[in-house]
């Protein structure tokens, strides 16, 4: 890696003196996994290392009445194994999980794996595309390979948010602390993710300045029936093809409330609203998923390589709702 | 113990050979306290960074290095005029084969692939020599490129190389780089999705494959795609070196020590005795580290540049475009099966990417073995090793085997559902048997192997698997889960012949092995000269085995690629044991009268049969010594190669020494053979797919070390099983560059990818044509190992669903909506 | 792989934005460090934030005094700094494991942890789990019995995962400790094997313990 200045405030008022006197030249390191590909590769040369690794009150879970606190720099498996997390949100547990490996969740923080750039493999090489600041896609061209990248949303960039614990956070209706130079914000967890319609050069809102603090998780959706799936190559580092996450209240047999979200569709994780507004009230059944997993997808456009994500998304949306059968086989 | 069978007692007429022990290098190893080539350090050491071709075809008009070599810290840049001039080679019989014009040299100014090293910078540090390589200016050219080996064979395509786009045969000679282009009707004529045939340089065939066809009750025509994938040893391919009174000292990882030591001599145009090569731990081989590279002579020459030590530190990206890679197929082959699924006609046809550099022999190895395995009464082979701007290839663990057998096993799976024969049982039919014949036809006649058990181990197999129960599963499908199995078949050679054994019995009655062979963790350099412990009946604890250190002397070793080694160094073991045997017997007459044949070798004695006289080993190599001559090194047998003449001379009255030739007779060549059986799980709702239960069987003889047997038998089933399930590179064809550079992109398999549980197990059954009836293991479980999770998959989807390996979610899914195989059927790297 | 210097004679659109683009990147943070591993020319500029470069790391129970550039990675200072070369290097990039160690005894890629940010943390590497007597860890001893492992590249990141992983679940089934040590990648493949021998380990841990 190219030299850089390393810090490393113990204190989050600390740490946004030090991005305000280094503005641009800074890049805050929360786990560093997604930072540290991005300085060895010598593409992103930043002065100064900001890292909140030594900040005591980003870390940790808090309980209450109110549902959880997870400040932004509990590691992934802090999440996966703290009681409370597993026993009523497990949704979130179980996306937490299935990210990356072992090594990495003992590493990596929730903050950072909602916070985490986009993985396009030409972006990430260098590649001066509009992501980058240049005036081209070059996943999107007749030769473009692009297998991974967006089947909606997508204007001139198509690449996709490759979160796991985003979209399980949007389904369980989670907000987002923010402290920026103007003081605290709190947002909605979907509002915390945008396109490239908003700005192609981000995949979250934080500006240069800001910092993720904290998510809350309200009680809202403690013990509900969760559903989390995501499909990959390989089952342990790779990225997800396609996640989907959902909430659901069911009583008696009809749907009562419903949060839905899916991931690796479009360049933010994307919650299906018309999905949740047309599953409402219907039962909870392989029925009412399929109209709802043909309705997330309407919309949706190929590239030359990546076709399968329509049926696929299609399908998770629709076990999302109607569930899966267990298959046991003896062998 | 994973497998139960795995329990039972190999060669129960043995002490050590078919017995578990504890490696000699296995301490080292659980300590970290094994050095591999990184972990050497130097007195004022410098560390080299690469400049890397951005383009895939280029010339490199200017460099201007001014401001790099101005840099403080920055000590030498190394570039092609450096290179010493490619040198001839010549055989043991004295035989010069000339240097090849188009062969690879380390550095370049006509860089012909993305990724190819142009210079090397050394500097104090490795953050220097980074900064430096930055500020260094070069001017291209662009030259046409091609990445996809069907575009260069169109009419007017692009010519990876400026001579020509595929390798021809030319008889007695080097292979040479030619011009070929197949015209607008081969490409029409094929229809989509078929492989077009055009002209082949290269063509072999055997029997009457029309009538074959004619007679045929049914003929299968498929087109089937292979992936490219990168050998990716987990340690990369990082040199240091340094020179010391006019002698250049290496050390580098190595699959074979011996004959590394003239490959560099070759790459630096120097005399093997100014060389020492100091490998004893290499962190995989898979065949990328077969001899010499360029990752060896680039820190020896710009150490001699520098007058320093240079570590050459390859980073995993540069790995990926030096660390060479299996050529894919684009392949075809129509077959024709009697109504008993007896293969009756078979034409094949392939085309090889072979990168920009070197000749692989895949293409040609792929009809051999498809020849061999399935035992065709008529067969054709045409095929094609087409040159690509892609990085270079080199054999990997059963080269051409893997290809061949993963585009003819979907065939035969299919053939078998069409006609409603059993899996096992079309395979059991076709399988080769004895001294099984093959092609290509040599002066006329077919080719035979030494043996073959394969029925036995297909059979047995089946048992162990409970095929027929598996089969027989129902309901195949809950929810939208769905099981299949499949079964497949491999071969490979499994050995040569005609190398040399030595070994030293030393005044303390201990014997040192020396062996030339590359410790890259499979455990054949020990394993080995167990079989010359066996016949000297002495305890393993009064062993050494020395290897990896060119200054310690080894005999001509084979290359411990191709499933050579157990089987020719075993032959050699056993040749040198016998040399060790009789001159202690000599020795013991000598000394005690009567003839050598009067005395037994035992319990580190050599003693006359039913006497109390004799002598110990350690007096016996005291005599040696006394004796001189041939006893103690002074001589050299005549036949034994030059290498280990100058390794005898060298370790000359330091106890016994003997030293042979294996001289051993052979009917046939070595193959080695292993019948595999998967069955996998796949969600047809998301494509997703696990192999939930493997088992592989093998023939490979007599087992010499179970547990290291284990290890090859099913670590090489992996390699198969993840060019079925995903490896694979990407490229973009436009700019001729590859995307798929992170192992998250080309997706070496993980521990979860594969069950928790797999099994194998040995026949056991010695090969009759070898003395301790071992052979090879490295590359026979490759092919089938993939073939059987494809069959698995075309047993539980159909067989409308894919065309290529690998296959995942995407060809799963979008081929289940469409109803038949949509992935671009013929196209390469995507 | 873009490298802003290389001048390509008649490009294309694509690679003169690329060169651009490349170029005004460097123009911000060009600084050039030639800070060695034996810090011949050490040249630092502008120290600052956490202080001193020389720190005091806690390795395998020892303190260690150690000079380290801001921007080293605890695997770097392992093998270049401390002459502790069984931690390897197989991608750098946090995708093999190779580099695993333990920080406060939970498993980590030490390729991507700089070494500032622990001097706080006990760093165990695969030199520090045998005895000072050479008899050797639990762990260590089960591979031995198992032949566990061929080219053992990957080794000391399994063993020391494995470790970590068995602080956590002692007595764990096949697949719960394959998902434990899933983290690192073998390339033989010798996973099957492996896991035989990592199981046999964690009993021999537990035989230990009970005595």
């Amino acid at each position: 890696m190219p030299a850089f200045e390393l810090f490393q405030p113990s204190s989050i008022s600390d740490a946004q003196k030090l991005l305000e006197q280094y503005r641009e030249d800074a890049w805050v390191v929360a786990g560093g996994l997604d930072s540290f590909d991005w300085l060895k590769d010598r593409i992103k040369r930043p002065k100064a290392l900001v890292d909140l690794s030594g900040i005591a009150e980003m870390k940790g879970v808090r309980t209450s009445s109110e549902g959880v606190e997870i400040g932004a720099m509990t590691t992934l498996t802090e999440v996966v194994r703290h009681p409370v997390v597993r026993e009523k949100y497990g949704l979130l547990a179980e996306a937490a999980e299935l990210a990356a490996s072992p090594q990495i969740r003992n590493q990596g923080t929730i903050g950072g794996n909602v916070s985490q750039d986009a993985r396009c493999w030409y972006y990430r090489a260098g590649w001066p595309c509009y992501r980058a600041g240049g005036n081209v896609c070059y996943a999107d061209t007749p030769t473009g390979r692009n297998r991974e990248h967006a089947i909606l949303h997508a204007e001139r960039c198509v690449a996709v948010n490759p979160s796991d614990s985003a979209p399980a956070l949007i389904a369980l209706d989670a907000r987002f602390v923010l402290r920026t130079p103007k003081g605290e914000r709190i947002i909605d967890a979907e509002d915390y993710f945008i396109g490239p319609d908003v700005d192609i050069t981000r995949l979250h809102i934080l500006k240069p300045g800001d910092l993720l603090t904290s998510i809350r998780i309200p009680s809202t959706w403690a013990g509900a029936q969760f559903y989390f799936e995501k499909v990959r190559d390989r089952n342990v580092w790779d990225f997800a093809l396609l996640n989907v996450a959902s909430a659901m209240q069911v009583s008696g047999n009809a749907i009562e409330r419903i949060r839905l979200a899916v991931n690796g569709a479009a360049a933010r994780p994307l919650r299906l609203r018309a999905v949740e507004d047309a599953a409402r009230g219907k039962p909870a059944t392989s029925a009412t998923g399929e109209m709802a997993g043909k309705l997330a997808v309407q919309g949706a456009v190929a590239l030359q390589f990546n076709a399968y994500k329509i049926p696929l998304m299609r399908n998770l949306v629709k076990r999302a709702i109607g569930g899966v059968e267990e298959a046991k086989w003896v062998s | 113990m994973s497998d139960p069978i795995n329990n039972r007692e190999y060669g129960p007429q043995y002490k050590l050979i078919g017995k578990n022990y504890v490696t000699a290098d296995l301490h080292a190893k659980v300590t970290g306290k094994a050095k591999y080539a990184e972990d050497f350090r130097a007195e004022g050491m410098l560390f080299c960074k690469l400049l890397l071709s951005p383009l895939p075809h280029a010339t490199v008009k200017r460099i201007d290095a001014a401001e790099a070599l101005a840099m403080p810290g920055v000590r030498a840049i190394l570039t092609a005029d450096d290179l010493p001039a490619p040198a001839d080679t010549v055989t043991d019989n004295g035989t010069v084969i000339k240097a090849s014009k188009w062969g690879e040299r380390g550095l370049t100014m006509e860089p012909v692939y993305q990724g190819e090293p142009i210079l090397a910078v050394a500097a104090v540090d490795e953050l220097t020599a980074a900064e430096a390589i930055e500020r260094i200016r070069i001017d291209f050219e662009r030259l046409p490129f091609v990445v996809d080996p069907l575009d260069t064979l169109r009419p007017g395509g692009p010519n990876p190389r400026t001579d020509g786009n595929v390798w021809v045969s030319r008889a007695g000679r080097a292979p040479a780089v030619a011009e070929l282009k197949w015209t607008d009707v081969d490409f029409t004529e094929a229809g989509y999705g078929r492989l077009p045939m055009g002209k082949t340089p290269d063509e072999w065939s055997y029997g009457d494959l029309d009538s074959g066809f004619r007679n045929a009750s049914l003929v299968v025509d498929e087109t089937f795609v292979t992936p490219d994938v990168s050998h990716q040893t987990l340690e990369p391919r990082s040199a240091m070196a340094y020179w010391q009174n006019g002698k250049v000292y290496l050390h580098t990882g190595t699959q074979s020590t011996a004959q590394t030591l003239p490959a560099i001599a070759r790459w630096l145009n120097i005399d093997a005795d100014k060389i020492v090569f100091i490998s004893e731990y290499t962190g995989g081989g898979f065949g990328s580290k077969i001899t010499g590279g360029v990752s060896m002579i680039i820190p020896a020459l710009l150490s001699k540049k520098a007058n320093a030590p240079v570590m050459m530190r390859i980073s995993r990206e540069e790995e990926t475009f030096i660390g060479r890679a299996r050529p894919g197929f684009q392949g075809r082959m129509k077959v024709g099966f009697s109504k008993e699924g007896r293969i009756v006609a078979l034409d094949m046809f392939v085309v090889s990417d072979n990168g920009p550099y070197d000749a692989q022999g895949d293409a040609s190895t792929s009809g051999h073995m498809v020849s061999l395995l399935y035992q065709p009464q008529s067969m054709r082979w045409r095929g094609v090793t087409v040159l690509t701007n892609t990085p270079p290839r080199s054999a990997q663990s059963s080269p051409g085997g893997l290809q061949g057998i993963t585009i003819i096993e979907p065939i035969i799976a299919k053939a078998a559902r069409t006609l409603g024969i059993d899996q096992v049982a079309i395979r059991y039919i076709n399988c080769p048997e004895g001294k099984a014949p093959y092609g290509p036809p040599v002066e006329g006649k077919l080719q035979h192997a030494t043996s073959a058990f394969l029925k036995d181990a297909l059979q047995r197999g089946a048992e162990q698997f409970r095929w027929r129960e598996r089969v027989a599963r129902n309901p195949k499908r809950i929810g939208s889960k769905v099981r299949g199995v499949g079964v497949s078949l491999s071969c490979y050679v499994g050995g040569t012949t005609g190398f040399d054994g030595l070994l030293v019995i030393t005044p303390d009655g201990r014997v040192r092995f020396q062996s030339g062979i590359g410790n890259l963790g499979t455990e054949s350099v020990i394993d080995v000269h167990r079989v010359g412990a066996e016949i000297l009946g002495i305890p393993w604890e009064r062993c050494e085995v020395v290897w990896g250190d060119t200054s310690k002397h080894f005999p001509f070793t084979c290359v411990s690629g191709g499933s050579q080694t157990t089987h020719a160094m075993t032959r050699a073991a056993h040749a040198v044991a016998m040399d060790a045997r009789r001159k202690l017997q000599e020795i013991a007459a000598n000394g005690l009268g009567g003839k050598p044949e009067d005395y037994t070798v035992a319990n580190e004695r050599i003693f006359r049969k039913g006497q109390a006289s004799g002598m110990t080993f350690a007096q016996a190599a005291q005599r040696a010594i006394e004796l001189g001559g041939k006893y103690d090194g002074h001589e050299a047998p005549t036949d034994v190669n030059k290498v280990t003449k100058a390794s005898v001379a060298a370790l000359a009255g330091q106890g016994l020494v003997a030293a042979a030739r294996d001289n051993y007779p052979r009917d046939g060549m070595t193959h080695s053979y292993v019948a595999s059986f998967a069955e996998i799980e796949v969600d047809v709702e998301t494509g997703k797919y696990y192999v939930v239960d493997f088992l592989a069987y093998a023939d490979v003889g007599t087992v010499i070390h179970p547990r290291a047997l284990g290890g090859q038998v099913l670590g090489r089933s992996i390699l198969g099983i993840g060019h079925a399930i995903g490896q694979k590179w990407v490229f973009d064809s436009h700019y001729g560059e590859m995307v798929s550079k992170r192992f998250h992109h080309n997706k070496p398999p993980t521990i979860l990818d594969v069950p928790v549980n797999m099994q194998w197990a040995a026949l056991d059954i010695p090969d009759p044509e070898t003395p301790v009836g071992a052979r090879g293991i490295g590359e026979p479980p490759v092919g089938r190992a993939c073939a059987s999770v494809l069959n698995a998959l075309s047993d539980a989807l159909g067989d409308k669903i894919f065309q290529r390996a690998p296959v995942n979610a995407d060809t799963i899914l979008i081929s289940l909506e469409a109803g038949r195989p949509v992935q671009h059927p013929l196209m390469a790297h995507i | 792989m873009p490298n802003p210097t290389l001048k390509i004679l008649g490009d294309t659109p694509k690679a003169v934005s690329r060169r651009r683009f490349i170029k005004g990147v460097i123009a911000g943070g060009a600084a050039v460090s030639s800070a060695s591993y034996l810090f011949r020319n050490s040249v630092v500029h502008g120290v600052s934030g956490t202080g001193d470069r020389l720190i005091t790391l806690n390795v395998n129970g020892q303190l260690r005094r150690v000079d380290v550039m801001k921007q080293e990675t605890l695997a770097w200072t392992l093998r270049y700094k401390l002459g502790l070369t069984g931690t390897k290097l197989g991608c750098d990039r946090a995708e093999c494991g190779a580099c695993t160690v333990l920080l406060d005894d939970v498993p980590h890629y030490s390729c991507s942890v700089l070494t500032h940010t622990v001097r706080n943390e006990k760093v165990l590497s695969i030199e520090g789990l045998a005895n000072e007597d050479g008899t050797l860890h639990p762990i260590q001893q089960g591979i031995i019995d198992e032949q566990g492992f061929q080219c053992a590249f990957c080794m000391s990141g399994f063993v020391m995962a494995t470790e970590g992983f068995l602080k956590t679940i002692p007595d764990p089934t096949r697949s719960e400790l394959a998902h434990g040590i899933s983290g690192n990648l073998c390339r033989c493949q010798d996973y099957d094997k492996i896991l035989t021998a990592l199981m046999r380990g964690a009993e021999n841990m537990r035989t230990a313990n009970h005595v």
